[in-house]
């Protein structure tokens, strides 16, 4: 075949033209073979063939992608799955939570209803965990995400937000439903479960915040929370709805933690000072140190505003020692300048947590021999309920005290739940009975002997009972009638700063 | 051995009293996968378990498509096959037989009918 025969013959152009949309992408593309069956049908037909083994190729190749693809999206699914899932029970982790709320938030835009958040959290998962072991925690974690599933509806989300932390979104709900859902949370948890051969009870501290429009997701989580505190803080395995005020309280509580760092350095600690009188002669035999905190913006503010947040922080013991030195360096100043004074002992509080100290001893000795006061001089009042619930190292510790020579009084006697029997073992001195018990004493008759059984409880045990709160002539006439041999409260004097305390100490004995 | 054919489609096979199996495509056809199945189920019907050496007369073939030539990868009753064209075009249609599938016994490509059976009787 000469070059003018091969330009000529027809099949070449279509040879060209078939591979030109060949290579454009058209695998589909075929020529046509002629009869002839010669060199240039071959080439024909192998371009053909190669076309068909190539668009083969492509397919099966875009299959596999797409095959592949799908299987990636599977699995991206599946890890966005357990990203987002609490792999114990299977609920939704806090990231899910999240975005779910997100989700409603935005679309109650569109004016639908604005989410609510529940926060719960278990009682006394603790006490599972440590006694019965984790195995039997995580399955009292299984059960209670089993029961707070079946008690909301299929719309909510319920999360575990992690150890005992459960939370539920409740979208597009009136607040009956919202709070029917809470109550039937709460409900469901009543009743007991049973693990292996134990039966145990996880019951919750609920805390509801019901979102409004623009209530962003961090501030339902926040609200939920600390109504979920609240919920915690009266008595647990309640419900309690979040109001603005309980932010308040918050925000207050962490200002004055804030500005309680500062007061003890700024100066803006005080000392008052309260005769404790016997009743029988009218003589002042103590002084109770009572501590006040002089804010320069909000004036003085009263220790049952401060002295939870103290103690749940740890100032506390900077406080405490704050008292102790000041207290016991006011004896010092008081023997200089009136050393006639009678020797009357300083009673100081001491804290719960303040027993846990492990300086308390030593400070307590050494701040004593620096001001050259006697240890029979000072007296601790401490609340019964430590004395009650005391554990090994406290118990040394009040022990080590009394070997020291520093009496020891139980606060508050009547406030807590006091035992009868506790009362014949406890390392003390005196018992202070709490002023509550004395108020309607004048008037009620029943209270009067309700009264003075009690004292005479405290006399069987070998003990001594001061009364506080004492207002009237008649009640410091009736507790003395009743043997009570010592006595506090208005009557005999206010809490006064350290120097009237002379003046007052002089004062002829207020007799009855 | 009994000469046996099937006929029918675009192909007919016959079985020799010599034992040879003969695979003729009628002229000009476009070979689908059906086609090839139908010529493999005649083949296997004339076969009966047995297995016989097969000329392919494909000489006059215009295409085969893809599906078509799997279906001759399928083991069947031929024992070994001999392609016999005699164009250029048959060479190229037979070499992608031979060279995209793998054949499940010998297959070689002739051009000459003679040389064709004598390969096929060497190995009966």
């Amino acid at each position: 075949m000469t070059s003018t025969e091969s330009v000529e013959d027809p099949r070449l152009q279509q040879l060209v033209d078939g591979v030109v949309r060949l290579a454009a992408g058209d695998l589909d593309a075929r020529i046509k073979p002629s009869e002839h069956r010669d060199d240039i049908d071959a080439v024909i037909t192998g371009v053909n063939l190669l076309a068909e083994e190539l668009g083969h190729i492509h397919s099966e190749l875009e299959q596999r992608v797409a095959a592949r693809t799908a299987m990636l999206r599977r699995t991206q699914v599946e890890l966005e799955q357990m990203a987002k899932t609490d792999a114990l029970t299977g609920l939704a982790n806090r990231t899910l939570l999240t975005e779910r709320i997100q989700e409603a938030i935005l679309s109650c835009t569109d004016g639908g209803r604005a989410p609510a958040v529940l926060l719960l959290d278990l009682d006394s998962f603790k006490a599972v965990n440590d006694i019965l072991g984790h195995s039997a925690g995580d399955a009292v974690l299984v059960e209670v995400a089993k029961r707070l599933r079946s008690a909301v509806r299929p719309q909510d989300t319920v999360a575990r937000l992690g150890g005992d932390e459960f939370a539920i979104l409740i979208t597009a709900a009136t607040e009956e439903e919202i709070i029917r859902i809470a109550h039937r949370a709460s409900e469901y948890l009543q009743d007991s479960m049973c693990i292996g051969i134990e039966t145990v009870w996880a019951m919750a501290s609920i805390g509801v915040c019901v979102g409004k429009p623009g209530y962003r997701a961090e501030a339902l989580m926040r609200d939920a929370d600390i109504a979920m505190y609240q919920a915690k803080a009266r008595g647990r395995n309640n419900v309690q709805l979040f109001h603005p005020e309980m932010l308040d309280a918050v925000q207050e509580r962490s200002r004055i933690t804030a500005e309680l760092r500062t007061a003890v350095a700024g100066g803006e600690l005080a000392l008052l000072y309260q005769p404790v009188v016997e009743l029988a002669s009218g003589r002042v035999i103590g002084i109770e140190a009572l501590l006040r905190w002089h804010h320069p913006v909000r004036g003085t503010i009263m220790p049952g505003s401060f002295i939870g947040i103290a103690e749940e922080t740890g100032l506390i013991f900077e406080l405490g020692r704050w008292v102790l030195h000041e207290g016991l360096a006011q004896m010092a100043r008081w023997s200089q300048t009136d050393p006639d004074l009678t020797d009357f002992c300083l009673h100081i509080n001491l804290s719960a947590a303040e027993l846990l100290r492990t300086d308390l001893l030593e400070d307590i000795s050494d701040t004593l021999a620096t001001y050259g006061v006697d240890p029979r001089r000072l007296v601790l009042e401490i609340t019964e309920t430590v004395l009650m619930s005391r554990g090994t190292g406290q118990e040394q510790v009040l022990s080590r005290l009394r070997e020291l020579g520093v009496g020891l009084q139980i606060d508050d006697f009547g406030t807590g739940y006091s035992s009868i029997s506790y009362l014949r073992s406890l390392p003390a001195d005196t018992v202070k009975v709490d002023q509550s018990l004395i108020k309607d004493m004048e008037s009620d008759p029943r209270q009067q002997n309700f009264v003075s059984a009690i004292l005479q409880l405290i006399f069987a045990a070998g003990l001594n009972a001061t009364v506080e709160g004492i207002e009237t002539a008649e009640q410091a006439a009736q507790l003395r009638a009743m043997g009570c041999l010592y006595g506090q409260g208005y009557f005999f004097g206010y809490p006064v700063p350290a120097a009237e305390i002379p003046s007052q100490l002089r004062q002829p004995a207020r007799h009855l | 051995m009994v000469p046996d054919t099937a006929d029918g489609g675009k192909a007919s096979v016959a079985l020799g009293v010599d034992g040879l199996l003969h695979l003729r495509w009628s002229p000009g056809v476009d070979i689908e996968v059906e086609d090839a199945r139908a010529a493999m189920a005649k083949v296997n019907e004339l076969c009966q378990q047995e297995q016989h050496p097969m000329l392919v007369d494909m000489a006059t073939v215009a295409s085969v498509s893809r599906e078509a030539r799997g279906i001759w990868s399928i083991p069947c009753g031929a024992s070994r096959i001999a392609l016999l064209g005699t164009s250029p075009v048959d060479r190229v249609l037979a070499n992608f037989f031979l060279g995209v599938h793998i054949p499940p016994c010998p297959t070689r490509f002739f051009t000459s009918r003679s040389e064709a059976l004598d390969w096929l009787n060497s190995g009966a």
